[in-house]
């Protein structure tokens, strides 16, 4: 959050796909996807139902590996690391259904996402050093900020089981932000939220993009898109059909018919 | 040695049919619900002790008290199923592993309460002379374990192949979902589950009985051993379950023979753990385990 | 942040003077000893609390590292001739070094097969206890391990011996509660809620079940070294399947993921058998049926369950 210097001028690409595929079985979920993402845009990823925008968050994390093809972040090959190396070179994300940590509390699941930038171990849990509890005390001063940039704050102590849906995006969010990302996955962060929820959201997502924290999100709603987004990448069927500013993809023809005309939003 | 072989073959060969009988329940059970009975091995119990009283107790006819155990043990099974199961309001795997746990003791408590501490034992199924074989003796109650195991699995394949019932619980299997879709009563599938699988327990618990001291103590040893039976073959496969009886039961019997009779209960822990490292899916077949 | 640590602080302080009230105040023998009991029980119930409670793992073989303090302990004392003091923390360091070696592969379970993994390794370590002869004295048990003693201060005195064992109900009371409010813990209990978001904020899953999993045994492991000191007598019976059943009933009676539910499921399934006395026959009934109507009707626990229930009642009143 304390690193407002990098701006959106650096045009250089963050994040680098280079024909990837991935298939389940027999179903080839995605294939020969390439595209850049240049640091600090916020890029949208959008398609129909099915069309892989999940699966190649996947791939992205680390969560599963490409059958081919290969991902930089910033530069550097990420093929075949782990989840958590990846969460430390800065790449975090929200999920599709929120998954929260119900039976804790909204800090603590933000604390939790300040998990690889902190270090105590069970040793220093047990004997509390200075430095631990120093460590401690940063990081829940810590997540508190960032709960209120998100503007949940008000919410810290409540068990997150018990939060409205609104206000458990927003957590996931947060729990997201507190990894100090450079690159934030957002899965769906729109959906099942109303029209004024959704606005706010808009003016977060720009308020996080100002942060100098690269964007890729998978949404539905195409408002919120056309509004924040500046660049976008259509999916179909596991493949790439089209890429461009909103106002190029709007006025494609393969995605009107592929994409808009085919699905009821 | 080969007299030896083949006598430590034949009683392989016998437990087997009896850990494959077992094994055939949790995988029934496990591919209709996903769910795994720690309680099985005390169905087992039941049957066996249950053949004890009716027919060494109160000397009804073989063949009526057969069936009177089995089905007595899968009513058992049955309300099992209803009062414990059915109720779980949320059914996460730990849950439902310490409730089958806890029935496990309740029901080995209850077989405690009703038959005693106390081992019993009932003459084999008929009285034929063993058939000697290069040395080694065949007993007639291995022809009737391995061949009334043999049937009952037969017969379950064919249940699940040729009637309408059976296709619909596989389709319960496959998907629930799907199954909903197409009307098929998913909760009576899982009920008729527990009712086969229980009442395969009691079938190799009245088998095992005249081969074995029957107390109330002894379902826990031969449920963990079934089990172990059901991850060789692959849970979830009926052919592949009573396969995994069979090797079991003769490396059981072959390391007895060949090493000591203190480790018999341990090469089937060794070989349950080897097999959940190794190959979770089983030796035949390589299916990912969804909990993984 | 500082609240909470006084209101832990005060909780521990009433404790202390707790058990230093009932020390000077029971008389009887019988009662002490049991007291005693049931803190080696509490420490062995938190072990367990650890790993299923706040990890989510279950464990159905925990006797196992239960019997591995107790035995090393008998073997190094009798055998070999340690001190006490010193087989102490081998039987730790033991039974925490085969923990890492069994959830090394185990651990890459969850559920049910977690579940027949841990009770076969339990069966496997019952089975060693039984039929390696020479060493443990097989199924008829270990006669002779020596009380233990510091200096002057002799602990075959069971008033002495009760002090010693709830002082380490305190200290490791208060080690588990810093473990769980700090990063570990939370790292767990996140494991516990949903292992998919635990990885993908960069917790190291695997690891951390790993770590919990050799702490909760090498908890174990320190209340079998108080066991067999204090009985001097151990058999294999004391480490088999259903000890280790017993333990999780205490875990899910007290309360899952609750430190003093731990207190509350040791100390009731210690006396219920004493109350059961009469009927010891129904002892297993009597656990089953807890296990299930506990699993069932406060899948919580007791301390948990009960404190909901007192929570949404409250709440129903604040909002009118
Ligand atoms: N773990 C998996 N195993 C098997 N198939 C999978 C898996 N994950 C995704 N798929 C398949 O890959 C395809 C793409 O799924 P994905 O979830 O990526 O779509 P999506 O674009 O996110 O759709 P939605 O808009 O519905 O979220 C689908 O056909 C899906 O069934
Ligand atoms: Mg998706």
């Amino acid at each position: 959050m304390n690193e407002p210097d990098r701006k959106k001028t650096s045009h250089k690409p963050l994040l680098t796909l280079n024909s990837i595929a991935k298939a389940f079985g027999g179903v080839q979920a995605l294939w020969n996807i390439s595209f850049d993402l240049k640091e600090g845009m916020v890029q949208a990823l959008i398609g129909p139902n099915g069309a892989g925008k999940t699966t190649l968050f996947n791939l992205i994390t680390g969560i599963f590996t490409p059958d081919s093809g290969e991902i930089l972040f910033d530069g550097r090959p990420i093929g075949g690391k782990k989840v958590y190396d990846l969460v430390q070179v800065g790449i975090a994300r929200t999920f599709q259904n929120v998954e929260l940590f119900g039976s804790m509390t909204a800090l603590e699941n933000v604390m939790v996402g300040q998990h690889v930038r902190t270090r105590c171990g069970f040793w220093s849990a047990v004997t509390r050093t200075p430095w631990m509890v120093k460590e401690e005390t940063a990081s829940r001063k810590k997540a508190l900020k960032i709960m209120a940039f998100v503007g949940i704050d008000h919410l810290a102590n409540r068990r997150s089981s018990e939060l409205s849906f609104g206000w458990q995006r927003l957590l996931e969010i947060a729990r997201a932000l507190s990894s100090s990302p450079r690159l934030l996955l957002l899965d769906e962060p729109a959906a099942g939220l109303n029209t004024v929820e959704t606005r706010q959201l808009g003016t977060l997502l720009k308020k996080i993009q100002a942060q100098g924290i690269t964007l890729l999100l998978v949404e539905h709603d195409m408002g919120l898109i056309m509004d924040i987004s500046n660049r976008i990448v259509v999916l179909d069927q596991g493949e790439k059909i089209a890429e461009g500013t909103p106002r190029e993809v709007q006025s494609n023809e393969a995605v009107m018919s592929a994409y808009l005309g085919r699905s009821e939003h | 040695m080969l007299q030896e072989l083949l006598q430590y073959l034949f009683s392989g060969i016998t437990n087997g049919a009896i850990y494959g009988v077992i094994a055939v329940g949790f995988s029934m059970l496990y591919s209709s619900t996903e769910l795994i009975n720690f309680a099985h091995g005390e169905f087992v119990m039941l049957g066996a002790l249950g053949l004890v009283s009716l027919w060494g107790g109160l000397g009804i006819p073989l063949p009526v008290a057969f069936l009177l155990v089995v089905i007595g043990v899968a009513v058992v099974g049955f309300l099992f199923e209803r009062l414990a199961i059915r109720t779980v309001r949320k059914p996460n795997p730990i849950v439902l592993v310490i409730i089958t746990v806890g029935a496990s003791i309740f029901l080995r408590g209850i077989g405690m309460l009703t038959w005693g501490k106390d081992a019993y034992s009932v003459p084999p199924f008929s009285d034929h002379d063993p058939i000697d074989l290069a040395g080694a003796k065949l007993l007639s109650q291995s022809i009737w374990i391995v061949g009334i195991a043999l049937f009952f699995v037969i017969l379950l394949h064919l249940f699940f192949k040729k009637t309408l019932t059976g296709k619909a619980m596989i389709a319960c299997a496959i998907s629930k979902k799907a199954a909903w879709l197409t009307g098929i009563p998913s909760e009576r599938m899982v009920l008729l589950a527990f009712f086969l699988s229980t009442g395969m327990g009691a079938v190799a618990g009245i088998i095992i009985a005249p081969i074995t001291m029957c107390s109330y103590d002894m379902g826990t040893m031969l449920g963990l051993k079934g089990f172990c039976a059901a991850m060789l073959g692959g849970l979830g496969s009926l052919w592949g379950s009573i396969l995994g009886g069979f090797i079991l039961g003769i490396l059981e019997s072959l390391g007895v023979g060949f090493f000591s009779s203190s480790m018999k209960d341990a090469i089937a822990f060794f070989l349950l753990l080897l097999i959940l490292y190794v190959r979770p899916g089983g030796i035949i077949m390589a299916k990912d385990i969804k909990r993984f | 942040m500082l609240k909470f640590l006084n209101r832990d602080r005060l909780s521990y302080a009433v404790f202390f003077i707790a058990i230093a009230i009932i020390g000077l105040s029971v008389e009887n023998y019988y009662y002490v000893q049991l007291l005693t009991f049931i803190g080696i029980n509490t420490i062995l119930a938190l072990g367990l609390n650890m790993l299923m409670g706040y990890a989510g793992q279950i464990s159905l073989g925990h006797a196992a590292f239960y019997g591995l303090g107790a035995y090393t302990t008998a073997v190094l004392t009798v055998h070999y001739g340690f001190s006490p003091w010193l087989a102490l923390p081998c039987a730790i360091l033991l039974s925490m070094l085969v923990a890492f070696l069994v959830g090394l592969p185990t651990l890459k379970l969850s559920g049910y097969y977690l579940g027949m993994g841990t009770l076969g390794f339990g069966m496997i370590v019952h089975i060693v206890f039984r039929e390696w002869s020479s060493m443990t004295g097989g199924s008829s048990g270990f006669i002779g391990i020596p009380p233990l003693e510091i200096g002057p201060v002799s602990f075959s005195q069971i008033r002495n011996f009760f002090y010693l064992v709830w002082l380490t109900v305190l200290i490791s009371f208060i080690v588990s509660k810093r473990l769980i409010h700090s990063r570990i813990g939370r790292a767990l209990r996140a494991i516990h809620d949903s292992e998919n978001a635990a990885r993908a904020m960069g917790i190291n899953t695997r690891n951390m079940k790993l770590e919990i999993f050799v702490f909760s045994a090498g908890l174990s492991a320190l209340a079998g070294f108080f066991y067999a000191h204090l009985v001097s007598f151990i058999s294999p019976g004391t480490f088999s399947f259903i000890v280790s059943i017993k333990i999780v009933t205490m875990v899910v009676i007290g309360g899952m993921a609750s430190v003093w539910g731990s207190l509350l499921g040791a100390s009731l399934l210690t006396m219920l058998p004493e109350w059961l006395h009469a009927f010891s026959e129904f002892e297993m009934v009597v656990y089953g049926l807890i296990l299930m109507l506990v699993m069932v009707l406060l899948p919580q626990g007791l301390t948990r369950g009960l404190l909901d229930i007192y929570e949404r009642t409250r709440s129903k009143k604040d909002q009118p």
